[in-house]
């Protein structure tokens, strides 16, 4: 594929670029402080405890590292699928996703109960373990998307970017399933024993990847020449739709499923009608899925396209979020049913129910870090490599 | 981890301090104290240590072996039961056909195909030779993933600075603990057993019985021949240590 | 490549030795108050053990840990037990306290552990012993620890600590 374009870095024009700028700035300071709050107290100051052990930093790295996946679906349909529009955002895509991935493993991180000892997780591997598998997933994505942005952004190198597109669209479907996987083989959560996560968490990283990068590039198009164009806009409300409906598909096969089994009944009702109830149905099933999907569907002339798909976009991250909170802490929210035909009459620790996950200060501020982060960290390379193009209509003139 | 260099300027430091010989002299002197006793020391899997919880005497309301336990390990509570360590808890139990009523002890069921084992990351979580799960809190990172994973509900994470520990059961924040079985007791001498299993006994409840699972003359494999002995959770065939008569 | 200029060679001769003064004025003079353990002598030869204790208590914890053998000379407990000092009550210091022996030198060198977040940094009283009356003997211990056994060791730690060993287990077997 030769390049037609030609690409330049992100210049600073406006004020508005700075105001970002010192938005995440002090986004990430505020995590810093958290983690450093949290490590020197200990995890007491969070809303978790032993029976809610994940919480809410989880459900903001899980995100991040889900839309991180996802994003990287412009540069996957421009070079491994050769959509041409897609080709002007090849690079951006590429940034954005290991920008994206960088901070969720940073909230990762930070949450550990010993962060000082990453040292360890780095050297000591149990190869039975699907965490462990994951941290090399997680740095091959970095590595490969890395090379990936590499062959793209030097000429000699541009006949491997086809290559190197291919390989890293491997390695995201495999990561994003590895992801899943993590909540998916737990076979002491009846919420979570279910092989139809793998699935559930590759449509919901396409929404939210796609989503992503939607916002990171109407916020540039405010800074500089266009990078969204009418050909582009059009082919992510089709495929921001089709991401939606594949999305509910799973979730709502997932849920089914577990009905079916009835020892999986308490968490299903402790979802779906009880505590997370709310969560489910107003943040993952109206603003996640439906809201956005009537809008795109739906196309009332008084928006403009580019608002609407702003706005949807939006919408389905908030959503996107709210499905995995409803995942993460809705699995850990009933007591585990460890005596069949049996009733607990009493417990010293919690096995006839016990209070609801409350998250704390402290874990907002990490998790916001962390989203902080990624986004300065795109902005960062956006600064210093050229991967933004230059004229948007050379494009449409090209023959590809 | 420090880097190389500031190591070997300590190191340097240490020399400075008035040694110029003995370094060499390490790995011999480590691996003969080891070799010398790795065949006579030291956890064997001829044993499989277990414990056998018969619930007919055990009594509702009666906390003693949790109260043995915390006194042993050194676990005070801080008045909030969510986010105290639990290697041990009380259950009643109503059967919803017949109404009979019980009480069992739960802790850690020292599982032969433990999921806390599979699931963590750098294999803290780990099986001893003679069968009990342990943590390794040396290289326990707090991820939690093993709290996740039990099916029993049997691990705890420290949710804050602890001080006062006794000097043979360290414990501290960020990092996971549950039932050891007493190793550090059971190790040092024959015929000890864990604190659970004494206070119960002290308690003249006697409901806890510890041995050797793989030993046919142990008093806990003739009394499972006795009556039968099931595990908790069977349909997940984890086949675990720690087994109950009429659970 | 230019040649290196005498002078210049002259001036880093003298930044080298300059250096070298410094330092052994700083660790010979000024270097940390280490304080006393009991006893007149540790587990091993005190050259050796400045050197080595990391190592041979890391050992020591994972045979500990995953192999189960306790008792053995370099436990943690141990050197708690011999290296915590006693205030002007009577009352045991923490060893990891500014000052105290394990803080002594590390302090000095900027060395951090954190060991005694989870272990206790001062010996288990005789009153709050345990309900199995203890098992922690260091004579008995010591007396286990054989390094006369080893491969050849340097002359210098052979001496004092296979002298002092075979001492102690001939007391211990009485
Ligand atoms: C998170 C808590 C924790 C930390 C931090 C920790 N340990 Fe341990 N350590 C333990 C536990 C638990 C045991 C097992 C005790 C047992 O089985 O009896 C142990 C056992 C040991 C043992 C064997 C028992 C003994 O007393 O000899 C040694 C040696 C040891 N640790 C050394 C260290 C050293 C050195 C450090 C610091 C670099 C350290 N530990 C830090 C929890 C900890
Ligand atoms: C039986 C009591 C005893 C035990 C147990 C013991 N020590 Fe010692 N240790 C001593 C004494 C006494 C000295 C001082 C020896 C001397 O002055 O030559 C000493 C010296 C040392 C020194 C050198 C200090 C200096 O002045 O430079 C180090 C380091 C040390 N011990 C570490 C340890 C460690 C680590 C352990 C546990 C594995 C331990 N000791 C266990 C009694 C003990
Ligand atoms: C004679 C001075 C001295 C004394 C006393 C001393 N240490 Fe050290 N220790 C050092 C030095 C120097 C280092 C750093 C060596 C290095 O970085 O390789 C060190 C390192 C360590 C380490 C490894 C730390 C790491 O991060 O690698 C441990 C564990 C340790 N000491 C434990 C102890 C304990 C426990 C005591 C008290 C019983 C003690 N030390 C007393 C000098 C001392």
């Amino acid at each position: 594929m030769i390049d037609h374009l030609r690409y330049s870095t992100l210049k600073p024009s406006r004020l508005s670029y700075f105001l970002v700028l010192l938005f995440c700035a002090v986004f990430v300071g505020i995590g810093g402080y958290s983690a450093l709050t949290m490590e020197h107290a200990g995890h007491i100051i969070t809303g978790m405890n032993n029976h809610i052990v994940w919480g809410l930093p989880h459900v903001f790295a899980v995100s991040l590292i889900v839309a991180a996946s996802g994003a990287l679906n412009g540069a996957s349909l421009a070079s491994v699928f050769g959509v041409s529009h897609y080709k002007p955002i090849a690079r951006l895509s590429v940034a954005l996703a290991m920008s994206l991935l960088v901070g969720g493993l940073l909230v990762l991180v930070l949450d550990l109960g010993r962060p000082d000892r990453l040292i360890v997780a780095m050297t000591t591997y149990n190869f039975r373990s699907i965490f462990s598998w994951n941290i090399f997933l997680y740095t091959g994505f970095l590595v490969i998307g890395a090379w990936y942005l590499w062959m793209m952004l030097e000429k000699r190198f541009n006949r491997y970017t086809l290559l190197a597109g291919r390989i890293a669209f491997a390695w995201r479907i495999v990561l994003t399933t590895g992801t899943g996987c993590i909540f998916g083989f737990l076979v002491g959560r009846n919420a979570l024993d279910s092989a139809l996560l793998a699935p559930l968490f590759v449509a919901l990283s396409l929404v939210m990847g796609t989503a992503v990068s939607v916002l990171v590039m109407i916020m540039l198009d405010r800074w500089r020449s266009v990078l969204i164009d009418k050909q582009l806009l059009d082919s992510l409300q089709r495929l921001l739709v089709w991401f939606l409906l594949a999305l509910l598909y799973f979730s709502v096969v997932h849920h089914i499923t577990n009905l079916y089994v009835s020892e999986h009944h308490d968490v299903e009702r402790y979802m779906l009608l009880g505590g997370l109830s709310l969560t489910f149905w107003l943040g993952h099933i109206v603003i996640g899925v439906l809201l956005p999907l009537s809008l795109l569907v739906f196309r009332s002339a008084s928006v403009s396209d580019c608002k609407r798909l702003a706005i949807s976009s939006l919408l389905g991250l908030l959503g996107g979020s709210a499905l995995l909170y409803v995942v993460i802490i809705g699995s850990q929210s009933t007591p585990q049913d460890l005596f069949p035909g049996k009733t607990v009459l009493a417990s010293t620790f919690g096995d006839a129910g016990f209070p609801a996950y409350q998250p704390s200060v402290w874990e907002w501020g990490l998790g916001f870090g962390g989203v902080a982060l990624a986004m300065l960290l795109c902005l960062l390379l956006l600064r210093i490599l050229p991967l933004l193009p230059e004229l948007r209509a050379s494009l449409t003139a090209s023959p590809e | 981890m420090l880097p190389n260099k500031a190591q070997a300027a300590r190191r340097l430091f240490l020399q400075r301090l008035g040694v110029f010989s003995a370094a060499t002299a390490l790995p011999a002197l480590l691996s003969s104290t080891v070799d010398a006793q790795s065949s006579t020391k030291g956890v064997s899997s001829a044993q499989r240590w277990g414990l056998l919880i018969d619930t007919s005497k055990c009594a509702s309301g009666c906390d003693a072996c949790v109260r043995g336990c915390h006194e042993e390990h050194g676990i005070n509570s801080t008045g909030n039961e969510h986010t105290d360590a639990q290697w041990i808890r009380k259950i009643d139990l109503q059967n919803n056909l017949s109404g009979q009523k019980s009480s069992l002890p739960m802790m850690c069921q020292h599982c032969e195909s433990a999921p806390c084992v599979d699931v963590c990351p750098t294999g803290a979580s780990f099986k001893r030779a003679d069968g009990i799960v342990l943590v390794n809190k040396h290289t326990c990172i707090g991820c939690r993933y093993c709290v996740m994973a039990c099916p029993y509900k049997a691990r705890s994470f420290i949710h804050e600075p602890i001080s006062d520990q006794k000097s043979w059961a360290p414990r501290g924040q960020g990092t996971v603990e549950s039932c050891t079985l007493c190793v550090h007791r059971i190790d040092a001498e024959k015929d000890q057993q864990p604190a659970c299993a004494v206070a119960c006994t002290d308690e003249a409840h006697s409901a806890i019985l510890f041995g050797d699972l793989n030993d046919p003359d142990s008093d806990i494999v003739k009394a499972m021949a006795n009556q039968p002995a099931s595990q908790v959770r069977s349909d997940l065939q984890l086949n675990t240590g720690v087994r109950y008569v009429k659970l | 490549m230019h040649p290196i200029s005498p002078i210049r060679l002259l001036q880093c001769l003298l930044l080298l030795l300059g250096l070298t003064l410094g330092w052994m004025s700083v660790a010979g003079e000024r270097g940390p108050v280490i304080p006393k353990g009991k006893g007149d002598r540790c587990v091993a030869d005190t050259d050796f053990m400045r050197r080595n204790h990391m190592d041979l208590i890391v050992h020591q914890r994972d045979e500990t840990v995953i192999r189960g053998i306790r008792d053995e000379p370099f436990s943690l407990v141990e050197c708690v037990d011999c290296h915590a000092q006693r205030d002007a009550n009577n009352e045991p210091i923490r060893v990891d306290a500014e000052g105290q022996f394990c803080a002594s030198c590390h302090t000095f060198v900027a060395a951090k552990i954190d060991c005694f977040g989870c272990h206790a940094a001062v010996p288990d009283g005789e009153d709050q012993e345990r309900a199995d009356g203890g098992h922690w003997l260091p004579n008995k211990q010591l007396a286990a620890f054989r390094p006369h056994k080893a491969a050849p060791l340097k002359s210098s730690v052979r001496s004092t600590v296979s002298s002092d060993h075979d001492e102690l287990s001939s007391d211990a077997s009485e």
